[in-house]
């Protein structure tokens, strides 16, 4: 083996090709300022539009680059259009959440990363009994995506998460290990 | 055998409930379900209220004539989400179906949103199969907001549950 060679980048590809998973880099930083000053965009994340390249340099360094489980979603020019990301919420249950810059809402892309991870969570963590998405009441396009993917519904956890100062209702999804996915 | 419901009360553990703590606490039939273990000598019962139930920021015990018969416990999560608090409770076997433990979590309910303020919601994860546990939260005004597959893990066994909740403004009388 080559002690110089570098570790090759971790790349995953959807079935169609589509898009590609890859990790966030810094260089990343112009295209991740598309989804990230977005208003729009930002309205059920949990963060404000941000406001500056340097606030982008230091958030990405701080809590992209940190994070344990995140991937950029790359279209075939290996430039992300969005993230997504998987956080513990104990030792059989994740957290997935994503995020899409606007101009590539609507292509179905967003279904195929959150159908791709998901697979590969229960691939790579074989502890994992539940992979769960809390989406804003009011955020109908997410909500579409999980019920695209076959996640299942649950119901409405009345003021269950405060996001930027409010609390909200949320709609608690889930999949399983033994969930069919939807295509 | 019929209970006359003004003589159950909640109020705060002492030291000197630990034999009637161990009397249910002890019992398995109540215990199975949570994720509290099965005490086995007043001794453990003791150390327990001390170090425990003393010192918890709300836990209350269910009383029939002023003796330990249960308990109700409600804690916060922390930081931003400190609106959001867990209700729990465990009935001496020999109680169930009396309309006990819907009357102490009513009287309960009641006294934690005054208690505490900051907490805007109460919920409760029941399993599938504790349909009575379910009766004492649906009689009280909780509203079943789903069925949470594989969520809870206890004692090594994970469950589906019903996840309950009551709001503080679910409580406000009627215009």
């Amino acid at each position: 083996m080559d002690l110089n060679e570098t570790q090759p980048t971790v790349v995953v590809s959807s079935p169609s090709g589509r898009i590609s998973l890859r990790p966030m880099t810094l260089s990343d930083v112009d295209d991740y300022m598309v989804w990230a000053t977005d208003a729009e965009v930002a309205r059920f994340c949990s963060w404000e539009p941000c406001t500056s390249r340097e606030e982008a340099i230091k958030y990405i360094t701080d809590s992209v680059l940190t994070h344990p489980w995140l991937r950029a979603i790359c279209l075939e020019d290996d430039r992300p259009i969005g993230y997504i990301l998987i956080m513990p919420v104990d030792k059989i249950r994740k957290e997935i959440g994503y995020v899409l810059a606007r101009k590539y809402w609507g292509n179905g892309f967003a279904t195929e990363a959150v159908r791709l991870v998901t697979a590969e969570v229960f691939k790579e963590m074989p502890e994992v009994e539940r992979v769960e998405a809390l989406v804003d009441v009011e955020n109908v396009g997410s909500q579409r995506v999980l019920e695209k993917v076959g996640f299942t519904r649950e119901g409405v956890m009345r003021k269950f998460i405060v996001m930027k100062g409010s609390v909200r209702d949320m709609v608690m999804f889930s999949f399983l290990p033994s969930d069919p996915f939807r295509y | 055998m019929e209970i006359d419901l003004s003589r159950v009360s909640i109020r705060p553990f002492s030291l000197t409930d630990a034999h009637d703590f161990l009397r249910w606490a002890g019992d398995v039939r109540v215990t199975g379900n949570l994720r509290w273990q099965t005490f086995t000598s007043e001794e453990e019962a003791l150390v327990f209220i001390r170090d425990v139930c003393l010192p918890h920021p709300w836990r209350r015990s269910i009383c029939i004539d002023d003796r330990s018969i249960g308990f109700i416990s409600v804690f916060s999560e922390s930081g931003d989400d400190r609106f959001k608090a867990h209700i729990g409770y465990g009935l001496s076997h020999e109680y169930w179906g009396k309309g006990i433990a819907t009357r102490a979590v009513s009287i309960a309910v009641t006294q934690v949103f005054n208690d505490l303020p900051h907490v805007l919601r109460l919920q409760a994860f029941v399993q599938t199969q504790n349909k009575a546990s379910q009766r004492v939260l649906e009689k009280i005004g909780f509203k079943r907001e789903g069925l949470l597959r594989k969520y809870s893990c206890i004692k090594g066994i994970i469950h589906d549950v019903f996840v309950y909740s009551l709001l503080s403004t679910d409580l406000l009388p009627l215009p």
